[in-house]
């Protein structure tokens, strides 16, 4: 039994440093970037989230307006500044609530076993064999037009996306573990499974499941403008990336500013979360599937 | 024993589909709540609503209406559509060879795409040739199908002012006007799937770049680009095939991204705009589709390995 304090094998955070791939350093020093901007955004915008009549309308690159002007006045680099932290809270939270549902269900389903544990497979497999975004549509539709558009849904989307996915890898992960000495020792004391999983199994799979939530996070960001640009996502006027994208997708051939502007934010940050999610993978000995999104 | 196994899977990509079936009766019909008001609006009168109750059988309990449905679509009787009151099949047909048409474009580009990448890394592995292939690959692999579209978009629209912003097609469209609106869609999709086959494909032709049968070709004095494409690419890309399969079950929700981007009238949009309307029976047959497509590509996946490897035969027997 490693138990909580051993689970990711590290003792001195400068080790950890300086042992870290290149990759993980700039991926890292880019999110730390986006964070600060999600934080200070809102403060140095030099003009509002919905403010019109900045300039132009759909004018392109300019000293003023580094990413244009969008159809009705507004700035893009403002909208972008202010959409900031909306992308990342709601990548962080969709994927901390996939995690925490996901993993639950499979190392419950490994620590039990048997019918159950068949069952559960059964059902997981069959929402893994929805495409992640028809998942996605579906769950948007399955919440019924009074949720449409609040952020809270798209937390939801994303956690209902992961969920079966995580659940797949956690319960492989765990099933390694529910045969060794400690785990049957629990049992036999008679702790409740609950506790046997809290204790024994999570912070034995904690490596695979911090990798599996890191990797999930980068490309929360990507689902959420997915849907935002499909129309399902947060309504405008909320400057979210993929909204705005798809409001200036008529612009694209006048003003590219205002398409490339949040696309070009939309990618960097997904670059960025995706190469500190290889760096941890790698440093915590966790192979890396960059297989199909 | 290869039957048994075959039998198997089969069986349980038969159950899988039955319960995504249910996931999908349920997210459609049940947990939306009153599916009347719910596409009706919540002004509608209280008529049109009855009406529809009737068209759907909603007044009949949960269970009865998912046999029912069930039944039916097993059958070939996939209903009408709410929105525009033809026949489902009607509908569908259409946008289904688009979007066929569309997806054999992107494998076709798709497979010189893995392809050359790798056989350019392996010849030069280690030089800077493979490292610089090495970073875009990972690159592209970070970046996800819905950017790279706007990317591809912007690069070959704005700057590059070669191909249409959007990439309709009508049933008058000539060979030309396909051509050009199949190129970005089929690119994205191609590149979103070749990326990791390539890098997957490199390492594997290295590995049989060193191995006695390439040693023996390369001592009789065969060029080196015999040795390449006969002797050690057709035994580099066997494990790839499975990679290739699973890139289909891909497809089948990448389509419904990219086509909106580029609104190409395919299936994949044809899922949104029932999705919009919320237009019951379009949206059940839609979202099935979809992932019976995904179903039947990992299954394929699964046989491949099965029979390509023949150790797997063993270990899963």
């Amino acid at each position: 039994m490693i138990g909580w304090a051993g689970a990711f094998g590290i003792s001195q955070p400068r080790d950890f440093w300086r042992s870290a791939p290149r990759n993980f350093k700039i991926g890292l020093a880019l999110l730390v970037a986006y964070l600060a901007i999600a934080t200070i955004g809102p403060f140095i915008a030099p003009y509002g989230a919905t403010e019109i009549g900045t300039g132009p309308p759909v004018s392109g690159m300019s000293l003023q307006h580094p990413m244009g002007v969008d159809q009705i006045g507004r700035d893009v680099f403002s909208r972008v500044l202010y959409g900031a932290h909306l992308v990342i809270l709601l990548s962080l939270a969709g994927t901390a609530l996939g995690l925490a549902l996901g993993s639950l269900i499979g190392l419950l389903s490994a620590y039990v076993g048997g019918f159950f544990d068949e069952a559960v497979q059964r059902i997981i497999e069959a929402f893994v064999s929805i495409p992640y975004i028809v998942l996605g549509l579906l769950a948007v539709y399955a919440a019924g037009p009074e949720f449409a558009g609040r952020p809270a849904l798209m937390v939801l989307v994303i956690a209902i996306v992961y969920a079966p996915r995580i659940a797949r890898m956690a319960r492989a992960a765990a099933l390694d573990i529910v045969t060794r000495d400690y785990v049957t020792a629990a049992r036999l004391r008679g702790e409740r499974p609950m506790s046997v999983i809290w204790h024994d199994l999570t912070p034995n799979t904690a490596s695979t499941l911090l990798v599996e939530f890191a990797l999930r996070t980068g490309y929360a960001p990507a689902l959420i403008a997915a849907f935002g640009f499909l129309g399902f996502g947060v309504q405008p006027p909320t400057p979210e990336w993929g909204a705005m994208i798809s409001e200036n997708r008529n612009l694209i051939l006048l003003a590219p500013a205002t398409v490339l502007g949040p696309g070009l934010s939309l990618a960097f940050l997904v670059i960025a979360v995706n190469l500190t999610a290889e760096g941890l993978a790698r440093m915590l000995g966790q192979s890396v599937d960059l297989s199909v999104q | 024993m290869i039957l048994r196994l075959v039998g198997l899977r089969l069986f349980t990509a038969a159950l899988t589909l039955l319960c995504v079936s249910a996931i999908v009766f349920m997210a459609v019909e049940i947990l939306p709540g009153d599916v009347a008001s719910n596409v009706l609006g919540q002004f509608s009168s209280e008529t049109a609503r009855a009406a529809l109750r009737e068209q759907l059988h909603l007044d009949e309990p949960a269970i009865e209406r998912y046999f029912l449905w069930l039944g039916n679509v097993l059958r070939g009787n996939l209903g009408i559509a709410l929105s525009s009151r033809r026949p489902i099949a009607d509908i569908l047909w259409p946008r289904i060879t688009n979007t066929l048409i569309l997806s054999a474009a992107a494998v076709a580009i798709y497979i010189p795409l893995a392809l050359f990448p790798a056989v350019v890394q392996a010849v030069n592995r280690n030089r800077s040739v493979d490292h610089l292939i090495s970073v875009i690959t990972l690159l592209l692999a970070s970046i996800p199908d819905f950017l790279l579209a706007l990317l591809l978009l912007i690069i070959f629209v704005v700057f590059l002012p070669l191909l249409p912003a959007v990439s309709i097609v009508t049933p008058s469209t000539d060979l030309v006007g396909w051509l050009k609106a199949l190129i970005l869609p089929a690119l994205t999709l191609a590149i979103v799937m070749a990326v990791y086959a390539a890098r997957m494909l490199r390492d594997n032709l290295i590995d049989v770049l060193e191995a006695q049968h390439v040693l023996m070709a390369r001592l009789r004095g065969l060029p080196e680009r015999r040795v390449m494409w006969i002797h050690a690419l057709p035994n580099a890309i066997v494990p790839t095939l499975n990679v290739t399969a699973l890139n289909f079950t891909y497809l089948a929700g990448g389509v419904v991204i990219v086509e909106k981007v580029f609104g190409f009238p395919g299936f994949g949009s044809l899922m949104i705009d029932a999705i919009r309307f919320r237009d019951v029976p379009l949206v059940e047959i839609t979202v099935l589709i979809a992932s019976c497509v995904y179903i039947l590509a990992n299954l394929l996946a699964d046989l491949a390995a099965i029979l390509l490897i023949p150790k797997l035969r063993q270990e899963r027997a």
